[in-house]
């Protein structure tokens, strides 16, 4: 019973830090971040699963971790007016070619973000794109304009 | 305009997400947890908890907060103003309850219960003279919760001096 309690507990307490944390954060897998990951991913297993090494003791864990991630992605998709909390909303970072700055602020993106991520799209010039959109998976979309 | 996208929403940030106020009270909110670590309400800093009679006085230098799966110790020091002939340390079951005991030292001469209290024997201490007594634990992880933790010192049958303690185990 143990382990389900503090599987649920750590699956809330991540989902929260995570949603928190913000979407460029996790989008962006640097070296340390994948450090991170891995440091983070050890010492939640043992919060959960503590000194039990049965085989049980794993599938118990692993089956409420699962079965909440499918709850939430059901919740997500069942419930529109959740998704906002669960999932996070796009944000436009550019409009017509000009960096909107309160909403780049906002999720801690630079203009060398914006411009590396519009590189990537063989996007030359900020000034080239229409619409910068910050997606819920941390990643930038572009929309470049009609006579670019 | 790209489709789904409001600029309400998704340029003025006007919905209830982008609140300001309740990402920054969940953030302080995590933050207040790490600086109540720091302020050992988590445990496990030991702390020192002494009484004292004309015939002896105990000293007990153990943590009060643990948290499941935690290695600790427990030191009880006796000095004796008297000569005690039987000394005997009785401990409340808070101290045994899901806690695993890995080390007595030294041995006491003998163990019995009272109550449901641990009695340990330990035999006599000399006036002037102090007697130590360590006790190291583990917090079996299912043991979450409050528990009286007392201590008190006995010669032979004659109670000398009590402490009470308390232990919370955090999950």
């Amino acid at each position: 019973m143990d382990i389900v309690f503090r599987a649920f507990f750590v699956f809330v307490l991540l989902y929260v830090l995570m949603r928190v944390i913000g979407r460029r954060e996790l989008s962006t897998l640097e070296p340390f971040d994948l450090i991170l990951l891995v440091v983070l991913g050890d010492l939640v297993q043992q919060g959960v699963t503590q000194d039990d090494y049965s085989v049980t003791g794993i599938m118990l864990a692993i089956g409420t971790i699962g079965l909440l991630q499918l709850g939430v992605s059901f919740t997500n998709y069942k419930f529109p007016k959740l998704r906002p909390l669960l999932d996070g909303e796009p944000i436009i970072v550019v409009q017509d070619g000009k960096p909107i700055e309160g909403n780049m602020k906002r999720e801690r993106v630079t203009l060398e973000d914006i411009a590396g991520a519009a590189r990537q799209e063989s996007i030359a010039h900020i000034s080239e794109i229409q619409w910068a959109v910050l997606e819920t998976n941390g990643k930038m979309s572009f929309i470049k304009k009609p006579d670019s | 305009m790209p489709d789904r996208i409001d600029l309400k929403t998704h340029r003025d940030l006007e919905s209830w997400v982008y609140n300001r106020p309740i990402r920054y009270a969940i953030i302080a909110l995590i933050a207040a947890v790490s600086v109540l670590g720091l302020f050992n309400v988590f445990g496990q800093r030991p702390s020192t908890t002494t009484a004292d009679s004309p015939s002896a006085s105990l000293e007990v230098f153990a943590p009060e907060h643990l948290r499941g799966g935690l290695l600790w110790e427990a030191r009880f020091t006796i000095q004796a103003h008297k000569d005690l002939t039987h000394a005997v340390l009785q401990l409340a079951p808070g101290w045994l309850e899901g806690m695993q005991i890995n080390t007595i030292e030294p041995g006491p001469i003998a163990e019995t219960s009272r109550n449901g209290s641990l009695l340990m024997t330990l035999g006599p201490v000399k006036k002037g003279t102090h007697y130590t007594l360590y006790m190291q634990f583990q917090v079996i992880p299912t043991n979450v919760g409050r528990r009286s933790a007392d201590v008190a010192l006995y010669d032979a049958d004659q109670k000398l001096v009590t402490i009470d303690r308390e232990i919370k185990v955090y999950p």
